[in-house]
């Protein structure tokens, strides 16, 4: 049993790519080389290793075997974390939580995922029975139904939207593993002109698929120490929420997991939203920033438009939200997506964040969400807090 | 053009949870939800036990098939590419009477737009994928 604060050690990324041809074992073999060069330790030194579960590779129950094999990795300590944008956050909770139980002492959590070069999951369930006959085959009908209920109670979100859009993409010139595709300016009014989706969703509210990967190596401070990894960030607090209120039928669809897990991730870290310095939120389209923000506590519900469009969210502002450009506008490689804000923030708290290097890198708030139910905005919710 | 019909329940009682009644009763132009007797409540989609026990305490009862407009959305749905008929839809969550939420397709009024708390009914129509299946309808 381990007293040690748990920490992140070091992270790798490689670019996000659309339809690369490659698949999320290339990409992981990749990521993994990066991370070892990264960090300068011999790979035997790894014996616990996390994998994320993976769109292209979904219909694998032995993913993370297959991938322990691929990388020629002996792990003592071995996770398919299967929660969608929420993975990597929960495989490195996993990872802190197996080291204090002493099954490992360093861990790598990897994210691959190639989606759009192939696609190999099915969710089953009853969505071929009452959900996809009605037109909701994926997330941005769910989504679009979920931004007119938001409109309807406190008010049309438009300026706000195409704010966090803009600045995201101004991030995203400025991050070298932005997806070619998505390496062009966007204003206001592009975002305006951009084509319904599931109206009131524009093109530009939303992710598009990609191919990518990322890597986190946790453990303790002391064995970090002691084997010369001297860029650490504590994890101070984490928590989840998973299908909240699960007896009524009629929850709001404007509420999410978020409202239930921020007390429990303030009390364990000591932290509250005025004190965070950067927020990596998930961003699979922009209302979830917006809603976000409300459960987590930066400003009251339905005030998100409002204290989006009053405060400064760019890597130099007083609230940095997705430096990196997000998923939004890096692009989303899959469900790897989780841990793209996620490295970020890391790379922001080691003060390796270049260009767009954030002023006040103390702390961090990073998220996850995963899986878009029936009537609901989604199940899983997670959220980390990590301190320079 | 029609394309070759794959009924959503083809595998019903393989796939997810034994939804046949849900399928009779939309053969008949009823709509048979799963309620739960200890809670004097239904629930919709089905699941393998009650949201509200935690047990089979479930049965099937034909629900009343009125309802308000929850929440929309508009789109493009179907792909030509997977040999199915595209088509501009309008997409409801509606708050049934009976306490649950239904996803369905809107039979959109030629007079107006579908708004938020419009009125309507379930009813039953061929889904252009060639099965009975449900919409909603807006009162007029």
């Amino acid at each position: 049993m381990s007293h040690s604060p748990i920490v992140i050690a070091g992270y790798a990324e490689i670019p996000v790519k659309f339809r690369s041809g490659r698949s999320a074992y290339e990409y992981a073999g990749q990521v993994f080389d990066q991370l070892l060069s990264r960090t300068a330790i011999p790979k035997e030194l790894i014996d616990g290793l996390s994998v994320s579960s993976s769109l292209s590779e979904g219909s694998n129950p032995f993913l993370a075997g297959y991938m322990a094999e691929a990388l020629g990795l002996q792990c003592h300590w071995l996770n398919l974390s299967a929660l969608g944008g929420a993975s990597s956050l929960a495989g490195v909770a996993a990872a802190g939580a197996a080291i204090q139980a002493g099954r490992t002492r360093l861990a790598a959590v990897i994210s691959a995922d190639a989606p759009s070069t192939k696609w190999g999951s099915n969710y089953g369930a009853y969505r071929a029975e009452f959900q996809a006959p009605n037109g909701v085959m994926g997330p941005p009908a769910a989504f679009g139904l979920l931004m007119s209920r938001y409109a309807y109670q406190y008010g049309d979100p438009t300026e706000a939207l195409a704010k966090i859009a803009v600045t995201q993409r101004r991030h995203a010139l400025l991050n070298e593993n932005t997806c070619d595709k998505l390496r062009k300016p966007i204003s206001r009014e592009d975002y305006l002109a951009s084509r319904f989706v599931a109206k009131p969703l524009r093109l530009l509210d939303s992710v598009m698929f990609c191919d990518g990967a990322n890597a986190l190596l946790v453990t303790t401070e002391d064995y970090a120490r002691s084997i010369g990894l001297e860029k650490f960030v504590r994890i101070t607090g984490y928590a989840e929420c998973s299908n909240p209120n699960p007896g009524d039928p009629l929850l709001p669809l404007t509420e999410s997991g978020f409202l239930q897990l921020a007390p429990r991730l303030f009390e364990q870290s000591g932290l509250s939203p005025g004190k965070i310095h950067q927020l990596q939120a998930y961003d699979d389209f922009t209302i979830a920033i917006l809603m976000q923000l409300e459960h987590l506590g930066f400003c009251e519900t339905g005030a998100g438009a409002k204290f989006v469009l009053e405060t400064d969210i760019s890597f130099s502002g007083s609230l940095p939200i997705n430096t990196g450009g997000g998923q939004l506008s890096v692009g989303q490689p899959g469900l790897a997506s989780g841990g793209l804000n996620l490295v970020e923030a890391v790379r922001q708290l080691f003060g390796e964040g270049g260009e767009r290097q954030v002023r006040r890198a103390q702390n961090a708030l990073v998220t996850g969400i995963g899986m878009i139910p029936y009537g609901r905005s989604w199940i899983i919710s997670a959220a980390m807090t990590l301190e320079a | 053009m029609v394309a070759a019909a794959k009924h959503p329940a083809e595998n019903a009682t393989r796939d997810y949870i034994d939804s046949t009644e849900f399928w009779r009763g939309i053969s008949r132009s009823a709509l048979m939800l799963q309620y739960c007797p200890v809670a004097k409540a239904f629930q919709h989609y089905p699941r393998p036990v009650s949201i509200y026990t935690g047990r089979r305490t479930l049965e099937w009862r034909e629900a009343s098939s009125t309802g308000t407009v929850y929440t929309i959305t508009e789109g493009m749905i179907g792909s030509a590419a997977a040999g199915s008929e595209q088509r501009d839809v309008v997409i409801a969550l509606v708050e049934l009477d009976v306490g649950v939420r239904l996803l369905a397709t809107v039979d959109v009024p030629a007079s107006r737009e579908v708004q938020i708390g419009d009125r309507g009914r379930v009813v039953f129509f061929e889904h252009p994928e060639g099965y009975i299946y449900y919409r909603f309808r807006i009162d007029a």
